[in-house]
């Protein structure tokens, strides 16, 4: 208890520090946001011109696409938004050397780089997907009752952790290569895939993001649940105990490649 | 916690104990070029390195310790197995009674680390915000926070710059910075590595100052690598040498000089067109390559010699009797010169 109020109060206090940093360098902060909301209209305009042409995709109809669309967007935002200085573990931080700083302070290093830096810009991709979601729900005829809606917003913490844990087991890898930053885009690109049901694609790929890099239950399977009441002990219960597994996995990797870093010279 | 403080209980114990340490890395072996580095793509040759071998010293609490050696002996690999930062491929260390590599959280809790050429401050931020965020993360209280910072103001005079943000610091002032972020806590041992490097005569002055005045009033113990032996005459007693992975040498700065320091300087100007052959040092005396050397530059000579083989006393006979000089002088070696002995050729300065 005592450790988690520590952890709180630790994660208060980085997370100001940041604030005060964009508060630094005001016109890169609203550019930034500026960008993000092009990109997903972008996306949006593009989703659009898809559904103006093909009225159901594969049983699915445009809304039903839309809501699976923004549901996917909101896990990854948040990671986004509090995890994205793993990024920069794989691309900059260990190959530097600049890691040594993590290890001569009495915090747990994972949490401490977790937890260090934020990424404003994922405020886009957040508020994109909580509108898409918000905006589809009326139109989709499903039985919204009480339990349907907990259960999507319960889901939102664990597929978030999806996420992080295949960032963290993919940044870990720097430890013994120095520099992973490409392991993690070809990972994290697999998110894509979540965007669309993951009916549309063929047996192989449904597979790897079903079982191998499970993005596909970060949006897809979760919105069978939600929307037609299908299977919940699988539709809930795999995000969860994946997000369980890689996030354990994650951490005990990240050990591990602490042993062997190699610090830079001097 | 008092009782330690003031040297009672536990005042024959070590502070830091270093036994056989040894640090390997696997190097990756490519052949020059692009093609080299395909085919190191698909057959990677690795070899080891030996960074650190079997390197075994103590240290007593209170001590300033002067760690040197040559680029690439492996001081920054010493220290950064003694904070934590690498794990030991053998050998031990412990510091406090502590291992480094077992349970971390705890140990840096009692040591500081500054490293010369890295920043632990909040770059884009003022000063103080680094000091705030250190605070919680060390968890000092509020009280003995306040009381610390007012200390550090004092000996590293912070105050001039403490609301700048510490992109725009100087050198120096950042220098001054990461000392006292990395003294907020109170730690029991401090790790520098070069905390001199790139500054000015003034500057270096003053850092020196305020690391002595804490160790004089907390009784800190100190590890500090350097380049400039002028570090490690005002600051430590003793000194451990290391060279290529090993240690060289160990003790005080007086044993240095009286292990290695027979070394004497003779300098004289004459008139004599060709005062070195004329003498002809080599000739006269049993002096061997490394206990002579002489140079010539316009009217000044400048001879180098071991004076424990040809006392003082002979050779300035033997050199007045020989030619006619003015401005004759006779020098103890200093520091620097029985360094750039002991390390010998190959080692860049």
């Amino acid at each position: 208890m005592k450790n988690i109020k520590r952890a709180l109060k630790i994660h208060r206090i980085f997370m100001a520090q940041e604030f005060k940093r964009m508060m630094e360098y005001k016109g890169d902060f609203i550019v930034g946001i500026i960008g993000f909301f092009l990109v997903q209209l972008s996306n949006l305009l593009f989703l659009w011109i898809i559904f103006n042409q093909v009225p159901t995709l594969m049983g699915w109809t445009v809304y039903e696409v839309v809501f699976i669309y923004g549901l996917s967007l909101i896990p990854k935002g948040i990671d986004h938004f509090f995890f994205d200085n793993l990024w920069n573990i794989g691309f900059f931080i260990i190959r530097k050397g600049d890691f040594d700083k993590y290890l001569t302070r009495p915090v747990n290093t994972l949490f401490h780089v977790l937890v260090e830096k934020i990424q404003i810009d994922a405020l886009g991709e957040l508020i994109m997907g909580i509108a898409l979601v918000c905006v589809s729900i009326p139109h989709i005829g499903a039985d919204w009752d009480f339990f349907r809606i907990a259960a999507m917003i319960c889901m939102i913490p664990f597929i978030t952790l999806i996420f992080t844990g295949v960032k963290t087991i993919t940044a870990s890898a720097a430890f013994w290569t120095k520099r992973s930053g490409n392991v993690i885009y070809l990972f994290y690109m697999f998110s894509d895939f979540a965007k669309y049901p993951a009916a549309i694609y063929n047996r192989v790929v449904q597979n790897i993001i079903t079982y191998i890099i499970p993005f596909a239950l970060t949006s897809y399977y979760p919105a069978l649940f939600i929307l037609r009441g299908e299977n919940p002990l699988f539709n809930l219960g795999m995000p969860v105990l994946a997000s369980a597994v890689l996030m354990t996995a994650g951490i005990i990797v990240w050990h591990r490649g602490l042993r062997a870093y190699e610090s830079a010279g001097s | 916690m008092e009782l330690n403080r003031n040297g009672i209980g536990k005042s024959n114990e070590d502070m830091i104990s270093v036994d056989k340490l040894r640090k390997e890395f696997k190097k990756t072996v490519k052949d020059p070029g692009l093609r080299g580095s395909i085919k190191s793509l698909f057959r990677p040759k690795t070899e080891k390195v030996v960074a650190v071998r079997d390197i075994s010293f103590a240290v007593a609490e209170g001590e300033i310790l002067g760690f040197i050696g040559p680029n690439g002996a492996g001081k920054s690999t010493v220290i950064k197995m003694l904070t934590g930062i690498l794990t030991p491929t053998s050998g031990s260390c412990t510091i406090n009674g502590k291992n480094p590599t077992q349970n971390r959280k705890s140990y840096v809790k009692e040591i500081g680390v500054v490293f010369g050429q890295r920043t632990q401050l909040w770059w884009d931020l003022p000063l103080r915000e680094t000091y705030g965020v250190l605070k919680e993360i060390y968890e000092v209280p509020d009280d003995r926070y306040r009381k610390r910072m007012a200390f550090l103001n004092e000996v590293l005079e912070l105050d001039d710059f403490i609301a700048s943000p510490v992109r725009t610091l100087s050198l120096g002032q950042r220098m001054r910075a990461d000392i006292a972020a990395s003294l907020l806590h109170s730690p029991k041992v401090l790790f520098l590595d070069e905390p001199t490097i790139g500054l000015d005569v003034v500057v270096k002055d003053n850092i020196r100052k305020a690391i002595e005045h804490i160790n004089g009033q907390e009784k800190t113990t100190v590890i500090l690598t350097t380049h400039d032996l002028a570090d490690i005459e005002q600051l430590s007693k003793r000194i451990v040498m290391i060279d290529k992975g090993s240690k060289v040498f160990d003790g005080t700065i007086a044993e240095l000089k009286a292990k290695y320091g027979q070394i004497r300087e003779l300098y004289f100007e004459s008139d004599c067109k060709n005062a070195e052959q004329t003498l002809a040092y080599d000739r006269q005396f049993a002096l061997g390559k490394d206990d002579l050397s002489v140079e010539t530059e316009g009217k000044s000579v400048k001879v180098r010699f071991n004076s424990s083989i040809v006392p003082v006393s002979d050779m300035l006979s033997y050199t007045l009797g020989k030619i006619n000089v003015s401005d004759i002088s006779v020098k103890d070696a200093d520091i620097e010169e029985i360094i750039r002995r002991l390390y010998g050729q190959g080692a860049e300065s």
